[in-house]
């Protein structure tokens, strides 16, 4: 979405200063149009960022695991370790064990990257389409991958005929455009209320300067939380769908 | 009452009847044909946010319901009304998004 004047956070600023000459050979290679004193984004480097700080923070936490005297950190992970398996196994159902792993990194990623907006000088990369779009094409070929593994190719397939065998002409193209319906409205869900949390408040900025933004950081914040919670829970919605073994 | 009913409707019907007039203003130039797609998105819009609204008050109306019938399930009908509420968030944001597009295009 076009912005008047792109603001660089200083991840930017440090990353176009020292980093230009690799970025700039990636996506010459790739064949994307860019300005060349400019390869990197914001929402790249903050990006980048995120991933850093979410790696730091578990290699902090590995250091202190202890079975005997656990501590703080190991409680509030425990935690939330506790609320992933829980809604796992609610939305798929036995043997969701497995794909525990990257729902939680899920929710953590989409949750730090939606967070992080809310600190001065910092900028969500979920803002931009992009970041949304690669992690709903992650879960789409996460969820594919997962049904195909454990329902072998022609079982998987054979979902896509629908319940009754006479009726696939009509179902085929109907499964295939739900199928791909997915992934985009993750992305536009995800995207579209992080860009329009920050336009909001942005806009009260400018008519009310005081008091009145507070409440959409509120709302921001609130809203950062649950749609990570909502992306989380539609990719388990999904793996269920696509793993379950129908009992008749 | 009925009285009331029909003069409604006969100011609907002509309000309606008044739509092919924008056909002559639209081609007063970029300035006109640029206020005309703006008022539509943003009529669009407010269709889709104010349908959105309605579902909204459905869902919590249910939930608030059910949670009066069986305070024991109090977790569970939370869980359903959060994702019926944000799936049905989703359906007007992606007005917004259609909005952007047509605004920026």
């Amino acid at each position: 979405m076009a912005s008047e004047v792109e603001f660089d956070v200083w991840t930017t600023t440090l990353f176009n200063k020292f980093l230009a000459a690799p970025a700039n050979k990636v996506l010459d290679w790739v064949g994307v149009q860019h300005d060349p004193a400019h390869p990197w984004s914001n929402w790249m480097t903050m990006e980048i960022f995120v991933v850093a700080v979410i790696v730091v923070v578990f290699a902090i936490l590995k250091g202190r695991l202890s079975v005997d005297r656990p501590g703080k950190m190991q409680h509030i992970f425990e935690l939330f370790l506790g609320f992933f398996r829980e809604q796992a196994n609610d939305n798929v159902g036995h043997g969701s064990s497995k794909y525990v792993p990257f729902f939680g990194t899920l929710f953590l990623f989409i949750l730090f990257m939606n967070l992080i907006g809310l600190v001065p000088g910092f900028e969500s990369p979920t803002m931009n389409p992009a970041v949304p779009l690669g992690l709903a094409v992650c879960t789409f070929l996460y969820y594919n991958f997962q049904g195909l593994r454990e329902q072998g190719v022609g079982k998987y397939l054979a979902h896509f005929l629908g319940p009754i065998w006479w009726m696939a002409p009509l179902m085929v193209p109907i499964e295939i455009i739900s199928h791909l319906a997915r992934p985009m409205s993750l992305t536009i869900r995800l995207y579209a209320n992080m860009y329009a949390g920050e336009q909001v408040t942005m806009a009260f900025l400018t008519l009310t300067f005081l008091v009145i933004p507070v409440a959409f950081l509120g709302l921001h914040l609130f809203v950062a939380f649950l749609q990570a919670f909502i992306f989380m829970v539609l990719a388990m919605v999904y793996v269920g769908a696509a793993v379950s073994h129908e009992e008749h | 009452m009925k009285l009331i009913r029909r003069l409604c409707f006969l100011v609907a019907a002509m309000s309606i009847g008044a739509i092919p007039m924008f056909a002559a203003d639209a081609n007063t130039g970029g300035g006109g044909s640029g206020d005309l797609k703006l008022a539509l998105v943003v009529i669009g819009m407010a269709i889709a946010s104010g349908l959105c609204g309605l579902g909204q008050g459905k869902a919590t109306a249910s939930a608030a319901e059910g949670i009066a019938r069986n305070p024991g399930a109090v977790a569970a009908i939370r869980g359903a009304m959060l994702i019926g509420l944000v799936l049905i968030e989703s359906l007007a944001l992606y007005t917004l998004v259609i909005a952007f597009i047509a605004i920026n295009k």
